[in-house]
């Protein structure tokens, strides 16, 4: 089994954002490896547990710093990175998709997987795209799949545990949701080790594709309303918000 | 060609999302000013289509498509865009539509504005109020060229305004369902016995501040307490510490209870979008500056194990 | 004294005891050095000689239990007395004409005195040891002492369930009973002449049996006779304790306490790999597979741990008894496979693994200078390589800390949020030079409730004229709970990041709040190149008091206060004083609670533990604590406010919870001593700064 994994480096946003012009100050963010992605990583590697292959993880390095995310996709069991060197923190997803797919296809990949999305999307996740420049159906929302011969057994979930199973026909590209099993954690010296001994191909950024979106402004939020802060210790919140209950009738 | 938009709704079990609603009457809304119609395009059989307030309703009914399907309902909808050429596709930002509406746009070239909070016209052509980054931040874009695809956050319109009971024509599926490499298998019920938190007064939720698995137990013991139940965001049922069918949001469940009392959830859209219309919106996070507090009716930036270990011995 | 036909029986069962027992000490010696190359020891002739003044004096075991220890001290001397005893009875029964010891008459030229005081000395120290070994005896099977037992969770070899230590223990105290007892018995067959003042038990024994030349034939043989088989099974049982725990005290740790020995051995045997950690008992360093031999498993480890007293399944000595056990099937008995069973399944559970707050106390106490703690971290080291499936909170933290370097989720950006808020500015030690750079931990940068605490050191750092900087988003958590959690690679990472922000800064010494960083700066950066000056602001502050920098305007002698010593400030690193010192100069009154310095209990948030979810049942060890600083308070009504003062981020978030769920509050209050500091001292913090610090 060919499998290969798409992955995102993005702005982390446990920090706050700061804007410069109308889009993300890329300067002063620290980028960190897209949540889902780690859910995909898994579910490629469970795969390769259960029926064997290889997993390519491959990513577009935007601000030089991938090496990190590749490496800990090694030590969780990939078995070859890729970078596509573009060293451009606002390429799009429809920039990174085009990379990526022109990337993969000389890869002979019979799964992609992608994160379902990702917090910077907003011109759309790159699973489906890249889908649409192989040629490969796609489906999103994935919580398992399940490989057998030259299809795959995949749930989609909708909500609140309500899904649905499809038989999808290799190739294919799926956007993980969650792999069956919570993403395992790579001790940082496995890490170190990967980041010592393998190699991390590189790749040129190769075609065009833009979001055709012009941004005319960014900013946070206008907040419109905030809670009524309830303020003291612990124990003083906690008898605030039971008497707040009782006097609702809800408690 | 037209200045039509284009509004791909959504159902399931035979019934229409709220937010395909929603779209209906913003796209009315846009039509009238960029003087084009607004279609609503239904999709799969099984559901009865002139329950909107469109211009017109153009529904694709074959039981082929009963069910959802990404691939043929994106061949489906890529052949409807070819033939109408409208200015503007509407999607649901949904589990559905967001297996879509990014294909399309890479399969058409028009630009995809996701995650949209509003739409507007500007000039002759269209202005998006996205959230970007997780809510930090709200990105107004405008699309460029002759065609673009929106895809809304549920939510974000009001319902009322698109429903109606236009009559809708009825075409048969242009994609051949034997060519398909995706297909249904069956549907995934959710697991039997567990509660229905939707159907629940009192919520007592659960994010990431949790911690971990083993911390679970004090939320039950709270819920109990309170008669409630326990419900979570994304990131606990992803790490597999309570079932999805305890999840809500956009990739989980909507909820109005009469309470919805939230421990360590920062309040990511994706969750809002699950639980705003809650009566009683109640949040404790460490982080005073999460963005719950933006929306909860009371908030208080405390310890939520503190919290909740005091509040059980008051109950 | 014997006849040739006994001489010769005696001669071939000392030979072959003496075969016995070699063997048994070779097979020992050899398990040893099975082990991994221990960290390196400086002088050991000095260390060894060290060790055996502590043992002539007993100074080690004095730690805790007195009146045993006590008791202990006289079966010592009763049995170091008795080598020589047994020395020159052999000779006695051996060469014709020695007889050291009644009369003195055959044995030409020895002082009358000498014979006399040592047959004075052989006779009390029978008496020590019959009343010794006979209240040990009494400990373990009559009152059945709930010390010598393990809590039903702790795993255990099936031979230590079915009652091994036991039986060893009868076996042993009653081969000491016949020996003495027969020892005397003999001397009493002697006194042909009535009583010897010099032997007054002997003498009693005599008025009741009188004298018989065949009796001390019979009590020399039941006396020595016993002793060719004791001697060759006491290397099979657990009183290799005798000879191994004075050298195993003297080839104890040397490092300081804050330091771990590294998870591969510094010094590697040529051609030998080794994985980190520790997976098989070989797996340990040494010195650790020597620990389970000189283990008598006295528990009293177990006594201090805060695990166990949390019902944890964690038990020290339980792992030192089965590594003991272990290691007798596999190298006496004929299981040698069971070498390389993985010790989570044959010494310690997982679970057990995993409850450890690492506090050191265990090995504080140790008399032998065992170190179970150590073996711990090295198995969670390797069972994080493995892939072991860790506790989902531990996971998530150790993430955030590989991604974030602070183990809260929170952005690198935000560390120093509550800088910016204050109402002057802080320096960035990375931008410009500072005498003091403050490390100020996770905790304390990121928690809400533990940040108005932060900001109060800052003001009276401030207001003292102490030049100091924090390094903002530079700063990464400094590792000492990550690698004492197992994971030595992101321990590794979070030093090389720091080192780097150091390298950036111009300072002249660290000051920190937090013990945990305190102790990995102080005690392991050394060890990647960071030798600087390392002190707690407890120290800093008492300094800035003593120079007059600031003025303590206010005394505090409305609180009656008592004081935690934590873990990585105390009993690791001896800061016993300047808390003390401080809380003497702000004029409170202060009470020692019974466990203090050296004795403190753990909170029970160290060694990842603050991770962890809460899933134990029963009372928390800082539950626990808090009882006992009421108990110290005294009952009754007290005019003053009490306190329970810590000098920890940590405790500070465990104590005021331990106060509410005990249902406390009220009666004592959790305060940092920054709190009383900044009262006495008079904060000056402009009013509208106060509002937008709170």
């Amino acid at each position: 089994m060919n499998i290969v994994v798409a992955i995102k480096h993005i702005p982390s946003i446990a920090d706050d954002l700061p804007v410069k012009g109308n889009n993300v100050d890329f300067d002063s963010v620290d980028f960190v490896l897209n949540e889902w992605d780690e859910h995909s990583i898994e579910q490629a590697v469970l795969i390769k547990e259960a029926v064997g292959g290889t997993v390519t993880v491959i990513g577009v390095d935007l601000i030089g710093e991938l090496d990190n995310a590749l490496h800990l996709a090694l030590a969780k069991g990939a078995d070859k990175v890729v970078k596509i060197t573009a060293d451009d923190p606002a390429a799009d997803s429809h920039m990174q998709a085009k990379w990526l797919s022109e990337a993969i296809k000389g890869m002979g990949a019979d799964m992609v997987f992608a994160g379902v999305q990702a917090s910077n999307d907003l011109d759309g996740q790159i699973g489906p795209m890249i889908a649409a420049y192989l040629d490969m159906p796609y489906i999103g929302g994935v919580s398992s799949i399940e490989a057998n011969g030259d299809s795959a057994t995949v749930n989609k979930e909708f909500a609140g545990g309500a899904g649905a199973k499809y038989s999808v026909h290799m190739p294919f590209v799926a956007g993980v949701q969650s792999a069956p099993k919570p993403p395992r954690y790579a001790p940082v010296s496995k890490v170190r080790q990967m980041a010592q001994s393998a190699t991390v191909e590189k790749v040129a950024p190769s075609g065009d594709a833009s979001s055709g979106l012009a941004f005319k402004k960014m900013a946070p939020p206008v907040v419109t309303g905030h809670a009524e802060m309830i303020e003291g210790s612990s124990k003083e919140v906690a008898a605030k918000i039971v008497e707040l209950l009782k006097s609702k009738g809800l408690a | 060609m037209s200045n039509d938009i284009l509004v791909i709704t959504e159902h399931m079990d035979g019934k229409f999302s709220d937010v395909s609603f929603e779209m209906v009457g913003k796209a009315k809304e846009l039509a009238s000013a960029l003087g084009g119609q607004a279609v609503a395009v239904v999709v799969g059989g099984g559901v009865s289509s002139n329950v909107f307030a469109s211009d017109s309703t153009i529904h694709v009914d074959d039981a082929a498509l009963s069910n959802f399907n990404p691939e043929a309902y994106g061949k489906v909808i890529e052949a409807l865009v070819k033939e109408k050429s409208p200015k503007v596709v509407m999607f649901g930002w949904t589990v559905t539509g967001m297996d879509i509406a990014a294909w399309l746009s890479a399969r058409t070239g028009a630009p995809l504005a996701a995650y949209a909070k509003d739409v507007r016209v500007e000039g002759g052509g269209i202005v998006v109020s996205s959230q970007a980054y997780g809510g930090k931040l709200m990105a107004d874009v405008a699309p460029e060229g002759d065609m673009a695809i929106v895809a809304c956050l549920a939510g974000s319109f009001p319902v009322e305004a698109g429903q109606g009971s236009t009559a809708a024509t009825t075409m048969a599926s242009p994609v051949d369902a034997g060519s398909l490499k995706v297909k249904f298998v069956e549907a995934i019920k959710p697991a039997g016995g567990d509660v229905d938190i939707t159907a629940q007064a009192k919520l007592v939720s659960i994010g990431r501040g949790i911690g971990g698995k083993e911390n679970v137990e004090l939320a039950e013991e709270l819920a109990k307490a309170l008669g409630a139940t326990v419900s979570a965001s994304r990131p606990v049922v992803d790490a597999g510490w309570l079932p999805r069918t305890r999840q809500v949001g956009k990739s989980g469940l909507k909820v109005k209870p009469k309470l919805y009392l939230m421990l360590g959830i920062s309040g990511a859209p994706e969750h809002l979008e699950g639980m705003k219309s809650a009566e009683l919106i109640i949040a404790v996070n460490t982080d005073k500056k999460a963005p719950i507090f933006n929306v909860a009716h009371y908030g208080a930036t405390a310890d939520l194990f503190e919290v909740a270990e005091a509040m059980l011995e008051l109950l | 004294m014997l006849t040739t036909i006994e001489k010769i029986i005696f001669i071939v069962l000392a030979i072959t005891a003496a075969g016995f027992t070699f063997h048994g000490f070779k097979v020992i010696i050899d398990s040893i050095r099975k082990g991994r190359p221990a960290p390196e020891l400086k002088d050991v002739p000095g260390s060894l000689v060290k060790a055996a003044i502590a043992v002539l004096f007993q100074q080690t075991i004095f730690k805790a239990r007195k009146v045993l220890s006590a008791i202990h001290m006289g079966l010592f001397f009763g049995l170091i007395t008795y080598a020589v005893v047994n020395l020159v009875d052999v000779l006695e029964g051996l060469v014709p004409g020695f007889e050291l010891v009644y009369g003195g008459v055959h044995l030409p030229n020895a002082p009358t005195g000498l014979i006399n005081a040592f047959n004075l000395i052989a006779d009390v120290m029978s008496g020590f040891l019959l009343i010794a070994i006979t209240t040990f005896l009494v400990r373990r099977f009559i009152v059945k002492d709930k010390a010598l037992t393990f809590r039903d969770n702790v795993l255990l070899n099936p031979k230590v369930k079915a009652g091994g230590q036991a039986r060893d223990s009868l076996t042993v105290g009653v081969f000491v009973i016949m020996h003495v007892g027969a020892r005397l018995m003999s001397q009493a067959f002697r006194l042909t002449e009535g009583a010897d003042p010099f032997m007054p038990i002997a003498s009693f024994l005599n008025s009741i049996f009188g004298a018989s030349e065949t009796g001390v034939h019979v009590a020399w043989w039941i006396s020595l006779g016993w002793v060719m088989f004791i001697i060759p099974y006491l290397s099979r049982s657990k009183h290799t304790h005798f000879f191994m725990s004075p050298v195993n005290l003297g080839l104890a740790k040397q490092n300081p306490r804050g330091q771990l020995d590294p998870a591969i051995p510094l010094k590697v045997i040529e051609g030998q790999k080794y994985d980190p950690g520790a997976k098989v008992i070989y797996d340990l360093a040494w010195t650790r597979v020597m620990d389970a031999y000189a283990c008598v498993q006295c528990n009293r480890c177990q006594d201090v741990c805060p695990a166990n007293f949390y019902q944890r399944p964690l038990s020290p000595s339980a792992l030192e008894v089965n590594k003991r056990y272990l290691l007798k099937e596999a190298t006496f008995g004929s299981h040698p496979e069971k070498l390389l069973l993985p010790l989570t399944e044959t010494v310690i559970s997982p679970e057990a693994v995993w409850s450890c707050t690492t506090c050191y106390a265990c090995v504080r106490v140790c008399p032998v200078g065992n170190e179970p703690m150590a073996d711990i971290v090295d198995i969670r080291r390797r069972m994080l390589i493995d892939g072991y499936e860790i506790d989902s909170g531990v996971q998530n933290a150790l993430q955030s800390l590989a991604t974030n370097g602070n183990w809260m989720s929170k952005g690198k950006r935000l560390r120093g949020r509550w800088a910016k808020e204050m109402e002057f500015p802080v320096k960035n030690a990375t931008e410009e030079p500072v005498e003091h750079l403050w490390f100020v931990g996770d905790t304390a940068s990121f928690d809400e409730r533990v940040i108005p605490n932060t900001k109060m050191v800052a003001r009276l750092f401030n207001q003292g004229g102490l030049d100091f900087g924090i390094m903002y988003q530079n700063e990464s958590n400094s590792g000492n709970d990550v690698r004492r959690v197992g994971e030595e690679g992101l321990f590794e990472q979070l030093v090389e990041q720091n080192m780097a922000a150091f390298g950036k800064a111009q300072f002249k010494q660290i000051v920190t709040t937090d013990p945990h960083s305190f102790n990995t700066l102080k005690n392991e950066y050394p060890q990647f190149g960071g030798t600087f000056e390392v002190k707690h602001y407890t120290v800093t502050l008492l300094k800035l008091i003593e120079e007059g920098k600031l003025t303590i305007k206010n005394k505090l002698s409305n609180y009656k206060v008592t004081f935690h010593d934590p873990c990585y400030l105390g009993r690791y690193n001896g800061g016993f004083t300047a808390p003390r010192k401080l809380l003497e100069l702000l004029g409170v009154e202060f009470v020692e609670m019974p466990r203090n310095c050296e004795n403190s209990f753990c909170c029970g948030a160290g060694g990842g533990q603050i991770w962890m979810g809460k899933v134990a049942p029963g009372e928390r060890p800082a539950e626990n604590r808090i009882k006992e600083a009421l108990t110290t308070f005294g009952e009754g009504a007290n005019a003053k406010t009490q306190l329970f003062i810590v000098t920890c981020p940590k405790d500070m978030v465990m104590y005021s919870d331990a106060v509410k769920t005990t249902g406390n509050e009220g009666k004592i209050e959790v305060r940092d001593i920054i709190q009383l500091v900044a009262e006495a001292v008079g904060v000056e913090m402009p009013l509208e700064a106060e509002a937008v610090a709170a």
